[in-house]
Parts: structure tokens; sequence; C-alpha cells
């Protein structure tokens, strides 16, 4: 039992890892809809993630929520993504704030960040998942820098379900997940909040001509 | 009693919810909020009658799943008596209401004023009977919502937005304040539980207890009027409509009263330096006097109503002030005086001012309108509603044998006995007080002669009041109630006296039923008959005799009743309105005197004809009193906070990414404090 849940904590931590890893991909990626494919990749990763700990911890309603973040964030939240750029049409994001290799080393030290802040908490943990705390940390960290780093609405958007994944992932390594009901009205929300989105992205091209959330200081008094 | 407390709430209940489910009728929606009204206030008086009567308390709770609140309900006699003048004043507005809502039929949702009005009640209710501190400012929450959404009720109209807007800052101000006083009780007790602030397991020291009074006095105050505070109250009460008018200005504002009562008395226990008493009272008595003042030049009759709300609530703390101040020098039978005389005219003011806005209502019902000036001559077309709302001035005035007469006796009486106090410097303010509430008085009778006969006698100065109609049977009974409360509370002190004294006796901790009811409850006698004493009853007999006695010396001596025509002064003019008596010139002379007080404005351009400057072509004339607090006070609070809001905006950028780099920031920062 200790074999498996010693080689289990590393499995998870290596799935942990992967979700980390496709955040770097996001954000070194310029195009959108490699973007969008990104995320969803790093949905699939959180998929297995929250399956394993399923698995090895025999809580059965993470079974429940990992399929649910199969359905909504690796099929539904992409597709409406998709449409959303095809009817914008805008296939690159020419603009950031910061460039691709700064960017990198700013996310860099953001997972140094989080690994340095979480240090304290870690060895108080016994759960076999408490290692993915910090990297859960860095997601969110890492989400958050996104949506400041990049100007169109879209790319602000896929930064902030990164931060939604990062956030799931740390409620999975902190206590096993939330309860069912917590996280059902959590998965609602995000698409909800996607749809919202998506609706108010293609207001701003309309209004603007153009999905750069900057055009939004024109609305200041 | 368990059994009416659920009739109470569950008919507030089936009122609140009932006017959406029937059919969009408005005399249906009318009736489906105004019965269930009904049977809820009717249901209040009764369990408020009980509650004073009976010798235990009544209590209820409902535990709730979040910290520190707790849906407790205990009706003592405090509790009981203002539930008691809550239903009253509830009954009669709600009768009133089935006829009243009419007029609003096509302007304004009737079922959600039915709704609203339900909720409103169910609130103010709910306010005295609470127990539990998150339970109070729920409910104190609630009530200020409910009747801000009612004074809105016509909000397609600007200034009634402006009321509203205004109100709810000044109420949600307030209610901060009174957050603050409540959190400072929670520091010694340790829960939010009414019963643990009455013993708290560690007493608060010195500071906080006057921190405790002066939030409490803040808080409270902003909703009861206390000038300064009072500014939001001549707006938003005369927007709303009439029967929600006569409610807030009635009964919302005496829930401040009791919440001050029940803190100062109950929760502090009766235990505090004599300047707190002397604050109220000289409150009270700025109150009183400024309210009057305004109220006298106010020609709008709602606006004019709302001001002397001011003026009243200022009588009901001069009686209260008087009480604490006793209380603190440890004169209880004096303190028990004063806080009875104070809770007396709590209850007769929520009778007379209801039916003075129920009456307003009936004038606008009829008219459509309500400046004073476009009245006139309306006592021959509406006689019951002129009768009622007589009644309804000549109590406001305090005159015999009314029932503002004899609270406002018994104010003047605990002032008086200030002889008895050890400092000469209070020995010498209280008749100060008494002095100003005599001439508060003066300028209140002024007011209403200025009020009834420029409304109601006379010639009709408009088409509007020429062809006015007398009201709705329901509007009628409605008033008539509270014209019979008025005219019984006032012959008859000796049955609402021993009631009273239920309230009083636990706060001051004595009772001085035995002491007033002098000659076996015939007379009233302030704690000593030999200081003086008043028979209400022997009084009413004194007056109708006396009329009589002018009547039958008139028909005998007189011999001149006959009707005879004969040319009037008018030099063969007929009569016409133009000739009257405005409202503006018969507050001419008062304006004149308190000249110092209003800051007048008066300007009057004339146009000549170009031939002859002996012919006017036409003439233009308006005054204005200055507003003093709205602009000394509340106008620099306003720029102030302005400017500071201007210089505060260059943190807002209009930059979504920017925001998101402060909210990443500070959450950077914290994290990195956190370790």
């Amino acid at each position: 039992m200790q074999v498996l849940s010693y080689s289990g904590s590393q499995l998870v931590d290596l799935c942990s890892a992967l979700l980390l890893l496709t955040c770097f991909a996001i954000v070194a990626q310029r195009r959108l809809s490699a973007c969008v494919d990104l995320f969803a990749l790093q949905s699939a990763f959180l998929v297995v993630t929250t399956a394993l700990v399923a698995y090895l911890t025999g809580n059965q309603h993470l079974y429940v929520a990992a399929a649910l973040t199969g359905v909504i964030k690796v099929i539904i939240i992409p597709r409406v993504l998709k449409k959303v750029i095809d009817r914008l049409n805008v296939k690159r994001e020419l603009v950031m704030y910061v460039t691709v290799p700064a960017g990198l080393l700013i996310c860099g030290g953001l997972v140094m960040l989080a690994f340095f802040i979480s240090q304290p908490i870690i060895p108080l943990g016994f759960l076999l998942t408490r290692d993915s705390l910090a990297i859960a940390l860095a997601i969110v960290l890492i989400g958050l820098f996104t949506m400041i780093a990049r100007q169109k609405a879209v790319t602000q958007l896929v930064g902030f379900l990164v931060l939604e994944n990062g956030l799931f992932l740390g409620a999975t390594a902190a206590t096993y997940g939330m309860p069912l009901i917590v996280e059902l009205g959590v998965f609602f929300d995000v698409l909800i909040a996607t749809l919202i989105a998506g609706i108010y992205t293609n207001r701003l091209q309309d209004a603007f001509d153009s999905v750069d959330t900057n055009q939004l200081t024109v609305l200041k008094e | 009693m368990l059994n009416l407390l659920w009739i109470l709430l569950g008919s507030y209940v089936v009122g609140i919810l009932l006017p959406f489910c029937l059919p969009r009728r408005a005399e249906v929606q009318s009736l489906s909020a105004g019965v269930p009204a009904v049977v809820a206030t009717s249901a209040g008086v009764v369990l408020g009658l009980l509650g004073l009567t009976s010798s235990g308390f009544i209590t209820g709770s409902l535990a709730s799943t979040i910290p520190l609140l707790a849906f407790t309900i205990r009706i003592d006699p405090l509790a009981a008596f203002f539930l008691l003048t809550i239903s009253l004043a509830g009954l009669a507005a709600s009768i009133y209401a089935l006829g009243y809502v009419r007029h609003f039929d096509g302007r304004a949702s009737v079922s959600t004023i039915g709704s609203l009005f339900n909720g409103f009640l169910c609130s103010m209710t709910l306010v005295v009977l609470a127990d539990n501190g998150f339970f109070f400012l729920i409910a104190w929450e609630l009530m200020s919502l409910l009747s801000y959404f009612l004074v809105v009720t016509e909000h397609e109209k600007t200034e009634v937005r402006y009321a509203g807007l205004f109100y709810l800052i000044m109420t949600h101000v307030g209610t901060a304040f009174i957050i603050v006083a409540f959190l400072i009780l929670f520091q010694g007790a340790g829960s939010f539980s009414f019963e643990i602030f009455r013993h708290p397991n560690q007493s608060l020291p010195e500071g906080m207890r006057t921190l405790a009074f002066l939030m409490a006095l803040i808080g409270f105050g902003t909703k009861a009027g206390i000038v300064p505070l009072h500014v939001w109250l001549p707006y938003a009460h005369p927007a709303a409509p009439s029967h929600i008018s006569a409610l807030m200005s009635g009964v919302m504002i005496k829930t401040a009263i009791y919440a001050l009562i029940r803190v100062y008395f109950d929760f502090l226990g009766g235990q505090f330096p004599w300047w707190w008493g002397f604050t109220v009272l000289f409150l009270g008595a700025t109150s009183a006097l400024l309210g009057v003042m305004y109220a006298l030049m106010e020609h709008d009759l709602k606006r004019l109503l709302a001001f002397h709300s001011v003026e009243n609530i200022g009588i009901i703390l001069l009686g209260i002030g008087a009480g604490m101040v006793f209380q603190s020098y440890g004169l209880k039978e004096l303190a028990a005086l004063g806080l009875l005389a104070g809770l007396y005219h709590t209850i007769n003011h929520a009778m007379f001012k209801a039916l003075l806005f129920l009456g307003a209502g009936s004038l606008l019902y009829a008219t459509h309108v309500r400046n004073i000036e476009e009245y006139g001559g309306l006592l021959r077309r509406m006689p019951w509603t002129g009768v009622f709302f007589l009644v309804g001035a000549v109590s406001i005035s305090a005159l015999p044998p009314t029932n503002g007469f004899v609270s406002e006796w018994l104010v003047f009486q605990s002032l008086f006995l200030s002889y008895q106090l050890p400092t000469a410097f209070l020995k010498l303010m209280l008749p100060i007080a008494a002095a100003i509430l005599a001439l508060t008085g003066v300028l209140a009778l002024a007011c209403f002669a200025k009020a009834f006969g420029i409304s109601f006698l006379a010639l009709a100065r408009s088409t509007q009041a020429r062809h006015a109609e007398e009201v709705p049977a329901p509007m009628l009974v409605g008033m008539g109630l509270l014209a019979a409360f008025c005219v019984v509370l006032g012959v008859a002190p000796m049955v609402m006296l021993p009631l009273l004294d239920r309230v009083v006796a636990p706060l001051a901790g004595i009772s001085i039923e035995g002491k007033v009811l002098a000659m076996d409850g015939w007379a009233l006698a302030p704690v000593n008959v030999e200081f003086s004493s008043l028979s209400t009853p022997a009084l009413s007999l004194l007056l109708m005799a006396l009329a009589l006695l002018g009547w039958g010396l008139a028909v005998t001596f007189g011999g001149r009743l006959r009707k005879r025509r004969y040319k009037t002064w008018s030099c063969g003019i007929n009569l016409t309105p133009r000739m009257e008596y405005t409202a503006t010139g018969f507050v001419q002379p008062i304006k004149r005197v308190f000249s110092t007080v209003y800051q007048p404005t008066a300007k009057l351009e004339t146009e000549f004809l170009h031939e002859s400057r002996y012919f006017a072509k036409r003439r233009h004339f308006e005054f204005h009193i200055e507003p003093i607090f709205e602009k000394y006070l509340y106008d620099p609070l306003v720029a102030f906070f302005t400017t500071l809001a201007d210089r505060l905006r260059v943190i807002q950028a209009g930059s979504l990414h920017l925001y998101l780099t402060y909210i990443f920031v500070t959450l950077i920062l914290l994290l990195l404090l956190a370790v």
C-alpha cells in the first residue's frame, strides 16, 4: 500500500507537471486557435489527474468531476471559443505587452515564487497529492499573468480558464476535491462565464472592430 | 399567544405573495393585499395588548446556519407597546389603502404597492420583536429597502427619484452607525443575542459605552429625523403614496425611538452620565423648534406634515431626554414619568400623524394637487375628510380634549419637575426646554390654523378644488378609526397609562401607576398631586359645557341667528378667491419675526405697461427660505467627498490590464506576507 501510494503520488505529480508545461506552451504560443487547443490539452491532463486521484483514494465523486471536466472543458468550451475566433476572423495575437521570452522568464519566476510560498505548507500535509499544491498555485499565477500580458479578449478568456484549472487542481490537491455540489456549481459558473465572455467579445468586435480590450479605456469618463 | 404570532406573520406573507397570484384587476389586487394586512394588523393589536397585560414574555426562536444569527423573537412590554402602535396605524392604513390605491391604477402597479405595503409592515413588526442583533439589522435593512421602493413608486418623476436616492443614502449611513453601535455591544457580550447584551459577561469600559451611545444616537437619529439628520424626511415622506407616508411618518420613525430606548435603558442598563440625557434633551428641543418652524413655511401639505414629524420626534425626545437626566441622578419616579410622557407622545403622534397624512392623501385623491394654496373651501365638498383632518389638526396642536394635549402636558410636567435635580445648570436647562416646547406648541397651532383654514375654509382657489368630491368609504373608515383613537386617547388616558406604566416600570425600575393616576384614575397627577393635576374627562365635560353655554347664550340673548342677506364689505363686488388670505400671507408675520432663522429671500418683479408706470402688466413674486443645514452642513460634506473621489480617479485608468495588474500585485504581496 505504501509503495502504491508512493508511486501514485509520483504519478499525480507527473500529471500536474504536464499541466504546468501546457501553461508555458500557452504563454509562448502566438496563434489563438493553438492557444485554445493547448487549453483543451491542459484540461485533458486535468481529467487524467482527477481520475487518478479518484482511483487512488477511492473518492467516487471525483470521477463525476473528472467526467464533467472532460465534457465541459475539453469539448464544449474549446468549441465555443473556436466559433468565436472563426467569427471574429482573428488568427494571430499580434500585440502583447510582454515579449514571449520575457513572458516565459516571468512565468519561471512565478513558478519559483509559488514553490517558495508553499514550501512551509507542504510538509504539513499528509495527502498523496500534497506536492501538487505548489504546481496548482503556479498555474493560477500564470493564468492571471496571461490575462494581464495579452491584449486580445479571447486570450484573456483562455487565461481565465487556465486560472480556473489551477484552482481546480488546487482543490483536488489540498482536499481531494470539494463536495460534489460545489464542484457542479463551479462548472456551471465557468461555463456560463465563458458563454457570457464569448458574447461580450463579439460585442466588443461589433463596437470597436477589434477585440483589443485596450479599446475599453475610451469608456472611461 | 404564539398562535397569534403565527397568524400575524402568516397573514403578512400571504399579503406579500397573493397580489401577484391573482388577476390583474386593481380591485382584486387591492383586496388581496388589504385583507391579509387587516387580519395581520388586527392580530398585532391583540398580540400587543396581550403582551402589555400578561406577566410573562412571549419568546420564540428559530436557529439558523449562519453563526451568531438566530431568529429570536421576544415580546416584552416595550416591544408589545410598539407592536400595538405599529398595528393600530397599520390597521387604519390598510383599510384606507383599499380605497386609495385606485388612485394609482394605471400609473403604478397596484399589486406591487400592496405587496410592498405588507412587507413593509411585516419588517417593522420584526424590528420591534427581534431579540438578536443580527436579526434586528436584517429586519431594519428590509424596512429601509422596502420603504425606499415604496418611496419611488412614482419613479417617472425626477424629484421622486431624487427623494428616493437621498433617503437611501441617509438611511444607509445611519445603518452604518447602528452596526458600529452593535459591534461595540458585541465586544462586551461576545454574542449578538439581545439577552446577552442585557447581561454581558464583562461590562464595557466607560469610553466604549459613550461611543455606543453616540453611534446609536446618530444611527437611529437619522431614521428618527433628529435635526440636523432630518434633511431626507421632507423629501422622502411626501414622495411615497399617502398611506405609506402615514406609516413612514407615523410609525417607521418610531422604530428608532424604540431602538434608542432599548439600547440606553435595556442594554446599557439605564446607567449613564447626566450629559447623555442632556444631549438627547438638547437635540429634542432643537428638533421640535426647527421642525415646526420649517413646517410653518411649507405650503406643500405633505411636506408640511413631514416637517411636523421632525417636531414631534423632538417632543418625544424631550420626554425621553428628561427621563434620562432624572435616571442618572437616581430620581426613578421622575425618570419613569419622563419616559412615560415620551412613550405616550409616541403612540399619540402615530395616531394623529397617520390621520393627517391619510387626510392629505384624501385631498390629493380628490384634487390631484398637494399645494394648499390651490385648495380652499373643501369643507363643504368633503365634510367627513374635513372633520377628521380637524381632529388630527387639533391633536397635533396639543389642544384638549385630544390626545396630543395629554402627552405634551405630561412632557411639560416632567420638565418642570427639574427643581428636584441637584445641579443648578440642569435646574435651569429643563425649564428652558419647556419654554421652547411652549413656543413649539404655539407655532404648531399657527401652522395648523393655516393648513386647515386655507385648505378647508373660504372659497375654492382652483378648478380641482371646486370639483372635489368626498373620498370613498374605506378611506373614510381608515381616517375615522384614527380620529376615534385620537379622541379616546385624549379623553381617557387612564386606560393607556397603566399599560404604559408596565412598559416603563422595568426600564426605570419603579412603577408609578398609583401615583400618576389620582382620584381612582379620574385625574392625572405627575408623581405629586400637590404639584399639579389634570382630569381629562372633567376637562372635556367643561369644554362641552362651555360650548353649550356659549351657544345657549347666543340663542337666548343674541336673537340674531336668522339668516340675513346684506351687502358685504366688498363694495358690491362679488367675492372671489383672489380676495382670500393666502397661506403665504398667513405666515408672513412669523417669517418676519424669525427672519434670523429663515434667512428669507423675497423677490418681486413687476413688468409695467410702457404707457404708464401706474399700471402693472404682470407681477411675479417669489420667496424662499434658506435651507441652512443643507447649505452649511451637507453641501460642504458632499463637495469634500466629490473632491476626494476626483483625486482618487487617477487610479481608474479604464484599462482592464491595469486593473488585473492591481489584483495580481496585491495577490503576490499578500502571499509573500503570509510566508
